[in-house]
């Protein structure tokens, strides 16, 4: 087999290099999942926005049972 | 600098310092692959030694500035911490980065010195797998 050209090479081996670097980005991106941490954190405020609301309700609808009594 | 980080990063400063260390650990085995076809340790027929060192030196340099970068996003944002927690991470990563200044250092001055290289090199690549196993690979379960 004759071996590639200077250039074949040099370009072969470059691509080579970024291909490392595109695996690397992908397989940590695909352990993280597609969510970014401050998406999560944003998502996470609201569900703990609506619960508070949620539960201030609840306790006011008792309050006012209580006071109909 | 602390602000400016989250911004770049978008809120992701661990997600992006992991890519990145990533990316720079799988470049380094690489680069120890580059080098021993550059020393003539290893013959493979699609690859001669001239294209493999040149490859060598200019993934090396992208790898120099990833480093840099990590390190200014790992110091920036969280600081130095030596205690139980980071303490093997940031002396490792102390290391990493003086043997990285040392190569650079070496491969300008060049001459006798020049012997050093594969040391210097191995070094580095032993390096940066603890530094990345003691930070990254942690994020990724890995150690």
């Amino acid at each position: 087999m004759e071996r590639p050209s200077q250039g074949a090479q040099l370009l072969g081996s470059l691509l080579a290099a970024l291909a490392i670097a595109a695996v690397a980005i992908a397989l940590v991106t695909a352990h993280f999942g597609p969510t970014s941490s401050a998406e999560r954190e944003l998502q996470e405020e609201r569900i703990e926005q609506r619960e508070e609301a949620l539960e201030e309700r609840r306790e006011l609808r008792e309050e006012q049972l209580e006071q109909g009594r | 600098m602390e602000q400016l980080i989250e911004d770049v990063t978008r809120g992701n400063v661990t997600e992006v310092k992991v890519v990145i260390a990533t990316v720079v650990m799988g470049l380094a085995v690489y680069q120890l692959l580059l080098a021993a076809v550059g020393y003539g340790w290893l013959r493979p027929r699609f690859l001669s030694s001239a294209p493999a060192l040149w490859t060598h030196r200019a993934s090396g340099d992208t790898i120099a500035l990833l480093t840099i970068a990590v390190a200014t996003m790992c110091v920036g944002y969280y600081g130095f911490d030596f205690g139980d927690d980071g303490g093997t991470h940031a002396i490792v990563a102390v290391g990493l980065l003086g043997v990285l200044a040392a190569k650079v250092l070496v491969v300008r001055v060049g001459g006798r010195l020049s012997r050093l290289l594969p040391l210097l090199g191995v070094s580095l690549l032993a390096l940066i797998a603890v530094t990345w196993l003691t930070s990254a690979g942690g994020f990724l379960g890995i150690a």
